[in-house]
């Protein structure tokens, strides 16, 4: 095949390229893009002041859309930057590429800052990532995935199998960390995701409904309820609509699940960390 | 197609606009000769609202009331309302909103949107006849963070736009055409603007955007004919002139000292006054190399329109270290006040603030806190605030301020002041900036609280401050506020909804989801063909509501 990416030299009559030749300039341009490709990594990555640096480059000139503590903004949609490591096509390159040319059609600007700081940016991000459970759990992985059968996944998907009332686990250890999970599991009240946010309410038919709140505006409310069934409500003709306090999510206490049964359990999400689940 | 069905097309197309042609001509002003195309002159738009088929002007009157007369739409059939079309801009802004307030003449709607798109479209069918798009440089400052326009200016056959590079254009209206353009300032430093001109009968008044940066606000006076600049008035003073005081005495402290001027301005024909926000200091949030009250940052000041000068201002917020400009549209009544007609300026304030000013003299009447704000709850007897949390105990409404610059509405007669509110909860930690050209310099880091965030619609007795009546949001919102004489107020809200409410009782009568955010936009109305019309810009869309048939 002829590269057909030359073909605008021909209009310039000072360039009488052979064919040939075109393919040779076609397949050194391509090797120079090749190159200059494999040169985009963080020259900064070694080094651990840059992250510093970069934390007052990201106060100066991120922080106001992305919040002082990079957790983003819902109102004016700017993402949570502690979790974009997560996304399997963010990268290093990606992001100092994001900072660089900005996303069009959004508020996200281009910046003009020096490669460096943009990479020390950069860095500064990967610094304070959610790094998850960074630790191997001790555990019986395969007793895990019974124990989890058992008892979570009515609620919890994990590989596109289970229910849907509460988060997706897949890769919940890439999130968050050994801790946290083990905390989630005590006191699931303690920390309620922002899309699984518990209400009850009571319809005209005096139907009493629980569920975990999606959306919401002045009129009406879009829920899953308990069966797991998108239901929405216009709140003129709900009796009573209350946002609850305790998580839909049962307290697994040391007498419901032993120190031993969480292991094995987050050694089996551990063992799915990363695998993509098949269709 | 058939031959015969072709021309039989041709034929309704020709007797259809034909017959709007006439009924335009019919309803409109007669110096509004679409003919000899003159186009509306300043004595059109100093009639503001008695010409309802018209909108001329940002708020449709030189007042900012944003209060209509038209009563076809009422309490009692506006839940009949329904959309008639739909425009799709084309252009998006994630992040923020569709700004714009639509002008309305002979049938044909001016319209800006993001990044400096523009359009004439027929008010009867939402299709346009032109499209203006602006060739914008690639390394655009504020304009790239915040590529937004609030609408244009209109004057005969000329309309006005500013850009996210901070120049003014004149258009030509039924071409789109471009006819001049001036450069307010250099983009490349952080200038923008965003705001729709205010015409009077031979200037066109704009400011400028850029607080966050190293910038020195103003505001501008330009000949319409030709865009040579008439005046300008600094909102920053140079050091020796009045003001400066409040300043360290650094001449290059005061070059950046902010005070954008990016929100539109009223203007009082008869004081010949022009009354303009003007916004926070640079940099934001850290105060300690700028100490003094930092004038006129966060100030309402009033101009001779003539000569550009300073008559009186008013600091809401001396020394802001929070970023609540004070860019709002002024709004401006005869009330009776304590027995006494009295010509007033009102500002519902990004400070949590509710203010009446005598707009003759800047006499404070009155400043009272329509939101929870923990920042002040009183003006003390020398008119400045009693602060009482400067930031260091928490809690404070965050940088988007109690409200912002979507516009309010004022209810005469009843005299309302009705305004979206926003409660909000964030911690400021200053830090102080490096300057580097074309990058901002907010000066520390703002921590808001996500979980504690609402709003709500706001009718405020003007003579006491006081609550009638709210209409709660589940979040802080941006939408603005239109009311019309039937008994009506329009308002907009975060979650998309577009709404109707008694302004008696603030009961909500009609609502419709547009389907993204209402950001900054208020409603427009007019009268087509006999009929009432109501507008709202939403995410990409601009929706025309009517009652059916």
């Amino acid at each position: 095949m002829i590269f057909p990416s030359v073909s605008f030299l021909r209009n310039k009559n000072r360039y009488q390229y052979s064919t040939a030749r075109s393919v040779i300039a076609a397949a050194a341009f391509f090797f120079l893009i090749n190159l200059a490709q494999a040169q985009v990594v963080n020259p900064l990555a070694s080094d651990p002041r840059a992250a510093q640096a970069g934390g007052a480059i990201f106060r100066a000139q991120c922080a106001t859309c992305h919040g002082a503590d990079a957790k983003g903004i819902d109102s004016i949609e700017a993402p949570d930057l502690t979790l974009i490591w997560a996304r399997q096509t963010t990268t290093e390159a990606s992001l100092f590429k994001t900072i660089k040319e900005g996303i069009a059609g959004s508020i996200m600007p281009p910046h003009q800052n020096p490669d460096p700081e943009i990479w020390m940016t950069v860095s500064y991000l990967k610094s304070i990532a959610i790094s998850g459970t960074n630790e191997t759990v001790v555990g019986n992985a395969v007793r895990g995935r019974n124990m989890f059968v058992e008892n979570c996944s009515s609620c919890h998907r994990v590989d596109g199998v289970g229910g849907s009332l509460g988060p997706d686990l897949s890769s919940i250890t890439g999130r968050r960390s050994l801790a946290s999970l083990v905390n989630s599991l005590r006191e699931p009240s303690s920390a309620i995701g922002r899309r699984f946010k518990p209400v009850s309410l009571t319809t005209a038919t005096n139907e009493r409904v629980q569920g975990t709140i999606k959306s919401e505006d002045a009129f009406s409310v879009q829920l899953m309820d308990r069966e797991q069934v998108l239901r929405a409500f216009n709140k003129i003709e709900l009796i009573q609509f209350t946002r609850e306090i305790d998580s839909l999510m049962p307290v697994f206490s040391e007498a419901a699940l032993t120190e031993t049964d969480v292991n094995d359990i987050l050694s089996y999400l551990q063992s799915r960390r990363g695998r993509r689940p098949s269709f | 197609m058939g031959k015969k069905l072709f021309w039989k097309l041709i034929f309704s197309a020709l007797c259809f606009s034909l017959s709007g042609y006439l009924v335009g001509q019919s309803s409109s002003a007669p110096s509004s000769n679409i003919a000899n195309s003159v186009g509306p002159g300043y004595e059109d738009i100093l009639r503001g609202f008695d010409d309802p088929s018209r909108w001329l002007t940002f708020s449709g009157d030189y007042s900012g009331k944003r209060h209509s007369p038209l009563q076809q739409i009422t309490p009692k059939n506006v839940d009949q309302l329904r959309p008639v079309w739909t425009f799709q801009t084309g252009t998006t802004t994630r992040g923020r909103g569709f700004e714009t307030s639509p002008l309305m003449d002979d049938g044909i709607l001016y319209v800006t949107g993001s990044n400096n798109f523009a359009w004439a479209i027929d008010a009867r069918t939402g299709r346009s006849f032109w499209q203006h798009r602006r060739d914008l440089p690639t390394d655009l400052t504020y304009g790239a963070s915040a590529p937004v326009n609030r609408g244009f200016g209109m004057l005969g056959n000329q309309l006005f736009m500013v850009t996210l590079d901070a120049h003014l254009v004149s258009f030509d209206r039924r071409t789109g055409d471009v006819l001049w353009e001036i450069q307010l300032a250099d983009y490349k430093t952080g200038y923008s603007a965003t705001l729709a001109p205010l015409v009077l009968d031979d200037k066109v008044i704009v400011g400028i955007s850029g607080g966050e940066y190293a910038t020195r606000g103003f505001i501008d006076a330009y000949d319409p004919a030709t865009g040579e600049q008439i005046w300008r008035f600094h909102t920053i003073p140079a050091l020796g002139d009045p003001g400066s005081e409040t300043w360290p005495a650094d001449p290059e402290v005061l070059a950046r000292g902010g005070g954008g001027t990016w929100m539109n301005g009223s203007y009082d024909p008869a004081l010949n006054l022009i009354y303009w926000g003007v916004g926070n200091p640079n940099p934001d949030y850290f105060g300690d190399t700028r100490l003094g009250d930092n004038l006129y940052s966060n100030s309402l000041v009033a101009l001779d329109a003539d000569t550009g000068e300073l008559k009186w201002h008013y600091q809401f917020t001396p020394h802001d270290l929070n970023d609540w400009d004070s860019n709002h549209v002024p709004v401006l009544a005869d009330i009776e006040w304590n027995g006494q007609e009295r010509k007033v300026v009102m500002v519902g304030n990004r400070n949590g603030f509710f203010y009446v000013l005598d707009r003759v003299n800047g006499e404070l009447l009155l400043g009272k806190p329509f939101t929870a704000t923990t920042w002040a709850r009183e003006i003390g007897a020398d008119g400045r605030p009693i602060v009482l949390n400067d930031g260091s105990k928490g809690c404070l409404p965050d940088p988007w301020g109690g409200t912002n610059f979507m516009p309010p509405s004022f209810y005469p007669g009843l005299d309302l002041f009705i305004l979206t509110a926003r409660e909000t909860c964030a911690t400021f930690v200053p830090e102080e900036p490096r300057y580097v050209t074309g990058q901002s310099s907010f000066g520390g880091v703002v921590f808001i609280d996500g979980e504690q965030g609402s709003g709500a619609l706001r009718a405020l007795d003007v003579h006491t401050g006081e609550l009638r009546w709210e209409f709660t949001y589940p979040s802080p919102t941006f939408g603005g506020v239109m009311s019309t004489a039937a008994g009506l107020v329009f308002a907009g809200d975060h979650e998309g909804n577009f709404m109707a409410f008694d302004v008696e009782s603030g009961e909500n009568l009609w609502h419709y989801q547009t389907g993204s955010r209402i950001w900054g936009a208020a409603a427009t109305t007019y009268l087509l063909d006999g009929k009432q019309y109501v507008l709202i810009p939403s995410g990409t869309t601009l929706t025309a509501f009517a009652l059916p048939d």
